[in-house]
């Protein structure tokens, strides 16, 4: 009795503690919204109160003076086009890593893994000297091929782990029926794959909607700026007005969030197994 | 026929091969390079060789040294308040409490949102003309608003703070995987045998997850030398460099005072600092558990 009731009370606890903690993440959030939709002098009288004012056209000035749209298009294109690439170079690679015993294939795949050593940032003068020197700023592909080549380690590392785990048997099936080795990699192994892959899909789009040091210095025309580059550069110098800074904020958080809705179980799973290859 | 098969084989590796060495370690050999010249950042402009005194620059310039310190700072956050918190987060959503998988997901929003975003949302939220700290200032009744974002020392830990904010969830989520492996027999061992609450808690459960820990080590450790999303999203590392890391100086110094040199100097002492840090953690302090 007494210990059912000493339970019941830790559960309260619990229950409260995880409340608090859904405010303290949601809270800001919710605060950058109601301030989207304010006007200038409603957000200086302060961030608690509801708009006297409701201004909803905060979202087309945003729209039309940060090119918001624009941007947000721009940097979901180099997210998914990361994320294809990614895969289509990463899978078939993991899977001749994961099956084959040649010499070589141990010394590519510490080549692969030497990329989760080296941080972006230890690349930036001399991936800028390169842009500059090809003529390659303001080059989204160049912008793709060097986020995906960032990527493809620890694709390759978590597709290799679970090929591997896969029965070896049908391979050797699909090659007696004469199967070539293309095929079988995309008909008959990346079907079973789908959940290493959804999970390395969301990660690397995530890191393409929001990477930010590269885009810095490698986009300098405005018109190609990424949306993480053009939010920067409007609340830097939009300064007189707040709402529609407010609401491109927002409006940038819209794709990841309905993509979370959507997915967050996937999501919660894929983030783990990226964590863990540490 | 083996020889035919070897070479298709390497066909299909040499796309990502041929990414990996013009995108990662093409550059890594380049920027070496690079931290013993001198070099304005125009594509044709001559290079000088200047032996180490980039090097010697960096060490001797106190703002290094402020971002090392901004970095520890960084550091000191992810210890003291960053593990503590995701690991109690972490056993909140894998007890049997109502909603835990509901808070699981909220908890990871702040990660999805995107580090800019993020840095902005809070940069609002910090301003003392609209921002919260406004309404706090008033509830304490104290005359003036703080400025946070531009007073040194507060600014660091204020960005500090944001960026465990963000990635509570994330390390909630590494706990957890730890949390669940703990076999079921164990949880009845210690209910027969009275060992519960607190003491579980030190006794049984923190060891168990001590490869949780390791992994949060590793990624806390490294990830603190390298930040600069955050940071330039709410200070610029400013004012006055105050509230500076390592990785912005990088950039700073390369693409804003146009010191290419001094810039890849201090990106092969990061990239050092990382690999050394990172092999003393797995090999020394964190001896990896064969049976986990």
């Amino acid at each position: 009795m007494r210990y059912s009731s000493k339970k019941r009370a830790q559960g309260v606890i619990l229950l409260l503690i995880g409340i608090l903690l859904t405010v303290m993440f949601l809270f800001p959030l919710f605060i950058t919204f109601l301030s989207s939709l304010k006007s200038n002098s409603d957000i200086l009288l302060g961030m608690l109160e509801l708009p006297k004012q409701w201004m909803f056209s905060n979202y087309p000035e945003a729209v039309k003076t940060a090119n918001a749209l624009n941007t947000i298009l721009h940097s979901l294109i180099i997210a998914i086009s990361t994320l294809v690439l990614t895969i289509a170079v990463g899978f078939p690679a993991a899977y001749i890593l994961a099956r084959k015993s040649y010499k070589f294939i141990k010394p590519v795949y510490i080549l692969f893994m030497a990329g989760v050593m080296v941080p972006v940032h230890c690349t930036l003068t001399s991936v800028s000297e390169m842009a500059s020197t090809l003529g390659l700023k303001n080059s989204y592909i160049f912008l793709v091929l060097l986020y995906v080549a960032f990527n493809l380690s620890q694709a390759i590392f978590l597709f290799t782990s679970y090929i591997r785990g896969l029965d070896k048997g049908l391979d050797e099936a699909a090659k007696i029926d004469g199967c070539s080795e293309m095929r079988l990699i995309w008909t008959i192994i990346f079907p079973l794959c789908k959940p290493i892959v959804a999970t390395e899909a969301i990660l690397v789009f995530i890191f393409g909607y929001s990477e930010l040091i590269f885009s810095l210095i490698l986009l300098t025309d405005q018109r190609k700026y990424t949306v993480s580059r053009a939010m920067l550069n409007f609340t830097s110098n939009y300064t007189t007005s707040y709402g529609p800074q407010f609401a491109f904020v927002i409006m940038s958080m819209i794709p990841m969030l309905v993509i979370y809705i959507v997915l967050h179980k996937q999501i919660q799973e894929g983030m783990l197994s990226g964590a863990i290859k540490g | 026929m083996y020889k035919r098969r070897r070479t298709g084989s390497l066909l299909i590796l040499l796309p990502g091969i041929l990414l990996t060495i013009i995108f990662v370690i093409y550059p890594v050999i380049r920027t070496a390079i690079l931290s013993f010249e001198s070099w304005n950042g125009v594509a044709n402009a001559p290079k000088h060789f200047v032996g180490i005194s980039n090097y010697i620059s960096v060490f001797t310039s106190p703002k290094f040294w402020l971002g090392m310190r901004n970095s520890l700072f960084f550091i000191i956050g992810g210890f003291v308040i960053l593990m503590p918190a995701s690991f109690l987060m972490a056993l909140l959503v894998t007890s049997k409490v109502k909603g835990s998988g509901f808070f699981r997901t909220t908890f990871l929003i702040p990660v999805m949102l995107g580090t800019t975003a993020v840095g902005l949302m809070w940069t609002f939220m910090l301003n003392p003309q609209f921002g919260m700290v406004g309404k706090l200032a008033e509830i304490f009744r104290s005359e003036t608003v703080p400025n946070i974002l531009a007073t040194p020392v507060q600014n660091t830990w204020a960005v500090v703070l944001v960026n465990e904010w963000m990635y509570a969830g994330y390390n909630m989520l590494i706990f957890a995987a730890g949390l669940v492996a703990i076999p079921e027999d164990i949880h009845d061992a210690c209910r027969i045998d009275g060992c519960t609450g607190i003491k579980k808690l030190f006794y049984v459960t923190i060891p168990l997850c001590k490869n949780m820990f390791m992994v949060f080590s590793v990624t806390c450790i490294t990830g603190c030398l390298k930040v600069f999303d955050i940071v330039w999203a709410m200070t610029r590392g400013g004012p006055m460099d105050s509230s500076t890391t390592p990785a912005i100086l990088l950039y700073t110094e390369g693409f804003q005072f146009k010191l290419m040199g001094r810039s890849s100097a201090i990106a092969m002492i990061l990239l050092i600092l990382g690999l050394v840090i990172s092999v003393v953690l797995n090999s020394t302090i964190f001896k990896p558990d064969e049976n986990l």
